[in-house]
């Protein structure tokens, strides 16, 4: 199977088969589509914060069009129910409609129909929610202490769970010549993918299923969490994720909102259609990036790393989210904190807070984009403390790639690559020596230059050995990909991971045009519905070329061997003296071509070898990595700013990224991957917060409130790649969806803080407003 | 409750019922079938929603479709033959300025109008102009280079 890579295989810069339809408005989102006889929703939402339900006041002109929980109660639905079997975990139930207390604002509480959106919202407005309002719990740190009000009464705390990674380092925090601490914070954010989640709910009377149309990156792990909430067997459910406009993690849960939307369409028989507007969004989906971590680093003279200790505690909002969970992303705080650096001691403490907010879902690098923040400022607090360039501690510190693979402290298995060359191409792309003589010289107009530096690794596509640990709903094994040979020769795919942006549709027909040479255009990718696709965990965590890419390789390699064995037999030769290439099996100088071998199977069957496969050109292959510990991409961010220090402004000069995401199926893919994550992180470094108020009212319910990266605001970010193929995967690729959002805001502080460091004063918090900078500045000078 | 208006969509003479609530993207979206026009944040910031109302962009979630009665509104479906939106439409793909495809109509009609009135826009320029429309995938870089590779095509050819 050696063929030589085509102008359309793995690593061309392949246009995408998606555009067309996207470019002309063509593409057919949950909001674009209609059924006879549809219903619309529209949510009554809490009001407050933490409270008793007292009752309902409903029109009696609208008692028919209006659902609570205990309608859903009365027919037998469940709550949503996301454990972990970690130690300790406390559980929570989540009812797609609250029952008797709200725990946060925008929580659903009760629901209204009619023929369209605006008459359901009509509805909404006249129903009265009577609630004895509760005190609230609006900061994490507050809820962990004695007297706190709880979330859940029947908890001892407001702990989902506590964790603790590594043994004691007292022997290194006595001795260590260098000890640096620092108090660091995220803030809550909203993922804000352009299209807002939308579902569309309609029982199928020939299929007798009852048919979830949803903008979802998970389609195959709701279907089974909706069974659970419904009552019914899986069969009897199907998901269908038709074009999703972003998810970034939004997309990946089991919502409320969905449970609701099926119930009706059974109860009412009726199609039935909710679509998320932006206001919602930004209210009860303000759902990611809390964290706190109260960190200390110990070094020697030199600045090289000798121990690490940190509590950390996640703001995890109000319930545990199906499948991922309330602790998944605190209890990776303690298992990747030490990021790519090899130091021999470690001790971590995680708390998983419950309070009166949303509950967290993962956004884009979970919980590295906090990790890095964390890790990355101590690393230049190191360098502070020693009197050195951070590159130069950063490079010292980070695992040398003559120690790959490597098993570092949390027995994260890094599996190649060379993370110290990342920081140098980085310190010579960005120019540094340039950037810090313009230091010395000063700025005409008064703003402070500063550079800073992140690196980061990113374990993508984690398998059994990593989920299984967790206890979660949901453990991916296998990939499954199904390949079949079409009549005239061309290719249909399927996958249970779903495409919401990534272009699957055109770097899975690379994949299986680089093994079987059938041209792009006639290979068919079905991706995203229960009833047409293998079992898949979904789209998450970096995962799908490394898992679906490897399994679609796998179908069409044994594709291939079936092609061969008919083709040797059309042109009487053994098939050991076969080879298939460029679309066809060649024998010597004799070939035919897979059109042909196609229409022997299906059309002239008479021409068969008597034993032949009976499977013919279809077929299912699964697929795991070699190590199914994840693979490992990582980079070194490298940005200049110019910080004014009288209106706390910070302009982004240049930005680079230096990455290594092994092979690249499709480099343009990878940049845009790259360029769109940059600008996420740049969302959570310098713009996106969720503020609330002491009463757990969110203050930013607006797109002039909460502020996304604009045109204006994301620099034209430069990349520079690394090639490092995983020796694990297929073709060597790494998951490199999330990397880009990771390493921006810690970047980005140090560069700040670079900037800074003439007047003394630092900034630890994202984001890193002109608010934050000007108080960090006034700090400095008392 | 409804109110009669006439106008053109796309070239084509509509006259439709309409309540004096209902903005043009919805009604465009529900009543006309017209989903190419896409709804990011119905209060005017996004710019997902742009089209053409009598040739100038517009953001229809915040445009009743009652103010439109004897307008013309062109969407993105409405550009198929026009010539600008085909080399963008190109250069979009070339340039990998499209990643889910939800803010691409909007992002469309913008750069169709900054390609027509400002010939000779820089990169700042560019980005200056397209302020107006959000999108959360693509970092923006493809996008600032494909209209970057229509105006420097379009420049290549006068010259």
């Amino acid at each position: 199977m050696d063929t030589p890579p085509t102008a359309a295989g793995v690593g061309a810069r392949v246009r995408r088969k998606e555009d067309e339809r996207l470019l002309r408005g063509r593409g057919r989102f949950v909001g674009d589509i209609a059924m006879p006889g549809m219903l619309e929703l529209a949510f009554v939402r809490s009001p407050v914060a933490h409270a008793r339900i007292r009752g309902f006041e409903i029109p009696e002109e609208h008692r028919d069009a209006v659902f609570t929980w205990a309608d859903m109660a009365a027919a037998g639905i469940r709550p949503i129910r996301a454990v972990s079997g970690l130690p300790g975990f406390k559980v929570s139930e989540q009812p797609a409609l609250a029952d008797g207390k709200v725990r946060f604002v925008g929580e659903p509480v009760a629901v209204c129909v009619a023929a369209t959106r605006a008459e359901a919202e009509d509805i909404a407005a006249q129903i009265f929610v009577d609630v004895d309002e509760l005190p609230v719990n609006t900061d994490m740190l507050e809820a962990v202490k004695p007297g706190a009000p709880k979330v859940h009464e029947h908890w001892a705390d407001n702990v989902f769970l506590e964790t603790n990674v590594g043994g004691s380092i007292a022997d290194v925090a006595a001795t260590a010549p260098i000890k640096v601490s620092r108090s660091i914070r995220t803030a809550r954010q909203c993922m804000v993918p352009m299209e807002g989640k939308g579902v569309l709910a309609h029982w199928d009377r020939q299929a007798e299923q009852i048919v979830l149309t949803a903008s979802t990156q998970l389609p195959h792990i709701v279907r089974a969490g909706l069974a659970e909430c419904l009552g019914i067997e899986q069969g009897l459910v199907r998901v269908i994720a038709p074009d999703v406009g972003g998810g970034f993690g939004w997309k990946g849960l089991l919502q409320p909102e969905e449970v609701v939307a099926a119930w009706l369409a059974m109860k009412l028989d009726r199609p039935i259609r909710w679509t998320e507007d932006r206001r919602e969004h930004l209210v009860a989906a303000a759902n990611c990036r809390e964290h706190h971590y109260e960190i200390t680093a110990y070094a020697d003279e030199r600045g090289k790393l000798l121990g690490l200790e940190a509590d950390a505690w996640v703001d995890a909002g109000s319930y545990s989210v199906y499948p991922f969970s309330a602790c998944l992303e605190a209890a990776q705080v303690g298992s990747i904190l030490p990021g790519p650096y090899d130091f021999q001691n470690y001790r971590c403490r995680t708390f998983s807070v419950a309070t009166n907010k949303p509950p967290i879902v993962p956004y884009r690098g979970v919980a590295r984009t906090g990790v890095c923040f964390a890790m990355e400022q101590m690393i230049d607090a190191v360098a502070e403390a020693v009197g050195r360039e951070p590159w130069e501690v950063r490079a010292e510190n980070l695992v040398p790639p003559e120690k790959m693979p490597f098993d570092n402290i949390t027995k994260k298995h890094f599996d190649s690559g060379d993370y110290p060359e990342s920081v140098r191409q980085a310190v010579a792309a960005i120019g540094l020596e340039g950037w810090r003589a313009r230091q010395t010289q000063g700025e005409p107009d008064g703003r402070m230059i500063g550079v800073g530096f992140a690196t980061y690794c990113e374990q993508a596509a984690h398998g059994t050995a990593v989920y299984h640990g967790w206890g979660i709903p949901m453990v991916p094994g296998h990939e499954q990909a199904q390949a079949r040979v079409t009549p005239d020769g061309g290719l249909e795919l399927r996958v249970g991971v779903q495409s919401h942006g990534q272009g699957m549709e055109t770097t899975f027909a690379q994949v299986a045009h680089e093994v079987l040479g059938i041209p792009i255009a006639k290979i068919k990718l079905v991706h995203g519905d229960t009833g047409l696709t293998p079992y898949s965990t979904g789209t998450w965590g970096s995962r799908s070329m490394v898992m679906a890419g490897g399994a679609v390789a796998t179908a069409s390699r044994q594709i291939a061997e079936r092609l061969r064995k008919i083709g040797a037999h059309l042109l009487q030769a053994r098939v050991e003296d076969t080879v298939l290439r460029g679309g066809a099996v060649h024998a010597g100088a004799a070939s035919v071509s897979i059109k042909e071998i196609a229409h022997t199977w299906y059309r002239a069957p008479q021409l068969l070898p008597a034993d032949v496969d009976r499977g013919g050109l279809e077929l299912t292959a699964g697929y795991k990595p070699k190590s199914d510990h994840g693979t490992f991409s990582y980079a070194t961010h490298a940005v200049a700013v110019a910080v004014d220090p009288d209106l706390g402004t910070v302009e982004i000069l240049d930005y680079v990224v230096v990455e290594d995401a092994g092979t690249m199926v499709n480099p343009m893919v990878v940049d845009g991957q790259i360029c769109g994550g940059v600008a996420q992180g740049i969302g959570t470094a310098l713009y996106e917060r969720v503020p609330y108020d002491e009463t757990g009212q969110p203050l930013s319910s607006t797109f002039a409130d909460y502020l996304i990266p604009g045109f204006t605001e994301v620099p034209h970010v430069r990349i520079i790649h690394m090639v490092t193929p995983s020796p694990y995967t297929e073709f060597g690729v790494k998951g490199i969806g999330e990397g880009g959002a990771i390493a921006p805001p810690a970047a980005l502080c140090n560069a700040i803080n670079d900037a800074l460091r003439p007047l003394g004063a630092r900034v630890t918090s994202s984001p890193m407003t002109p608010d934050a900078i000007l108080s960090a500045i006034a700090e400095a000078g008392r | 409750m409804t109110k009669t208006i006439t106008l053109t969509i796309n070239g084509r003479r509509v006259t439709a019922q309409v309540s004096p609530r209902t903005h043009l993207a919805d009604f465009l979206r529900e009543q006309q079938l017209l989903t190419g026009t896409h709804l990011g944040c119905e209060h005017g910031v996004c710019g997902a929603c742009t089209l053409l109302i009598d040739g100038q962009p517009a953001r229809s979630c915040i445009t009743y479709a009652v103010a439109c009665d004897g307008r013309a509104v062109t969407t993105v479906e409405g550009l198929d033959a026009d010539p600008t939106a085909a080399e963008l439409r190109d250069a979009f793909s070339a340039e990998h300025g499209l990643q889910c495809g939800f803010c691409t109509p909007g992002m469309l009609v913008a750069a169709r109008d900054v390609v027509l009135r400002k010939p000779d826009a820089d990169d700042r320029q560019i980005r200056v102009e397209m302020s107006g429309n959000l999108c959360r995938c693509t970092g923006y870089v493809g996008i600032v280079n494909a209209i970057r590779r229509v105006l420097d095509a379009r420049k290549t050819n006068a010259g």
